[in-house]
């Protein structure tokens, strides 16, 4: 009789909950509340207020075999019945209250955690170690030279001669990142003009590179090269429209040798679009081509 | 049953559970009657039943009709016993104890 009236879903969902929550109330009392339940249930008026009719009763299971175990309801109740929200649980309601509370607390917390770090999550092994991005630079013309270097002071190391850009440097110490451009040029020889040579009314240019909000190099780190222990530096040329945007496909200028890296390194610079900072002359914004240099670290 | 209504807590949904009772205290109510009087959800109103049915305050009983006859399954009724309407009235009395008409 009482399915005839449990023609919708939401019937039928309230059917069974009440079902479920009668049988999980002590043992005696279990079919006299599934009984006494859904014959309550045949009076209300509507599906919604039939679900939530339902609803209650699976609460109520539980305060009734709380109040069981408290003694308000004599132990002729019958055993209880095992599992779910009712008596079966080990711990009392209030422990269970207080843990699904903290449960709860904790989710949200996360997901506001989640939020505010911008869902930047970092799932790359502890191993690997920072890379590093090497702009490039092009030291103006009228720049001041630095002061000699201390005796004894060893140059950086030319990796390779870039006739528009300055050589890169290998950094001091593999495992840092510096955030600044290497000086590539603080040996002073390369920094001197001629003194006898007049300025020429050049324009100041100064070459763009990696800006605010360009990508963690890590996350381009490919996995297979993290297991392999592949490291390396490459050099990507990228050209740059006065807005940071790439206007071409960066291309490797000088590979790291390992064809997962460079691939890293090209998908390093294609994310970075938008976030380059664009070449100037005499401080406005151009397009431009430059190269910058991205070095796979891995820590020992 | 002085133990057992010593155990009953006067919950502001108690006391509208009793009072839908004392409307009428010859009145046999099912849970549906008594949610339609005080309007407590059901997650409420029937662990406070049983409380005051162990306390002796309340007894029930099936309501005596052919479910097939009647179309509908039979409902369990509850009513307040001589000890329930006593305590009950005891117990509205209090509060009316000291109030200012």
């Amino acid at each position: 009789m009482t399915s005839e009236r449990m023609v919708n879903w939401a019937d039928r969902v309230a059917y069974r909950l009440i079902h479920r929550a009668a049988k999980r109330a002590p043992g005696a009392l279990s079919e006299r509340l599934e009984e006494e339940w859904l014959a309550d249930l045949a009076d209300r008026q509507g599906s919604l207020s039939r679900l939530r009719f339902a609803v209650g009763c699976c609460w109520a299971t539980s305060v009734i075999a709380h109040d069981r175990e408290l003694g308000l309801l004599p132990a002729a109740a019958g055993p209880v019945a095992g599992g779910g929200f009712g008596s079966g649980s080990s711990l009392p309601p209030a422990w269970r209250r207080t843990a699904a509370f903290i449960v709860v607390a904790g989710l949200h917390i996360t997901v506001f955690y989640a939020f505010v770090v911008g869902l930047d999550v970092k799932f790359l092994p502890s191993h690997v170690g920072p890379t590093v991005i090497v702009p490039v630079p092009v030291v103006p013309k009228d720049a001041v030279p630095p002061p000699p270097p201390p005796t004894g002071f060893n140059p950086p190391k030319v990796d390779y001669p870039l006739p528009d850009y300055l050589p890169p440097t290998e950094a001091a110490d593999p495992n840092t990142v510096d955030p600044t451009p290497p000086i590539a040029k603080n040996t002073g020889q390369d920094l001197v003009e001629p003194s006898h040579t007049p300025d020429p009314p050049a324009v100041r240019h100064v070459t763009g590179g990696p800006g605010s909000g360009f990508p963690i190099p890590d996350d381009f780190y490919p996995s297979a090269a993290i297991y392999k222990g592949e490291t390396g530096a490459a050099t990507v040329k990228v050209c740059v429209n006065s807005k940071g945007r790439l206007t071409s496909e960066p291309s490797i200028e000088e590979s790291t040798g390992s064809d997962r890296l460079d691939g890293g390194a090209i998908n390093l610079a294609k994310a970075g679009s938008g976030h380059y900072r664009p070449s100037t002359d005499d401080g406005r914004p151009v397009d431009s081509c430059y190269a910058f240099r991205v070095r796979f670290n891995l820590k020992n | 049953m002085a133990k057992q209504d010593r155990e009953i807590r006067m919950s502001l949904q108690t006391l509208k559970v009793l009072e839908a009772f004392l409307e009428n205290p010859t009145d046999q109510l099912s849970g549906s009657d008594v949610h339609s009087r005080c309007g407590l959800a059901s997650g409420t109103l029937y662990p406070i039943l049983l409380r005051l049915e162990a306390a002796g305050w309340f007894v029930s009983r099936w309501e005596s009709i052919d479910p097939a006859t009647a179309g509908r399954p039979r409902r369990r009724l509850y009513r307040l016993t001589p000890t329930g309407l006593r305590r009950a009235s005891e117990v509205f009395a209090s509060f009316n104890r000291g109030v200012v008409a």
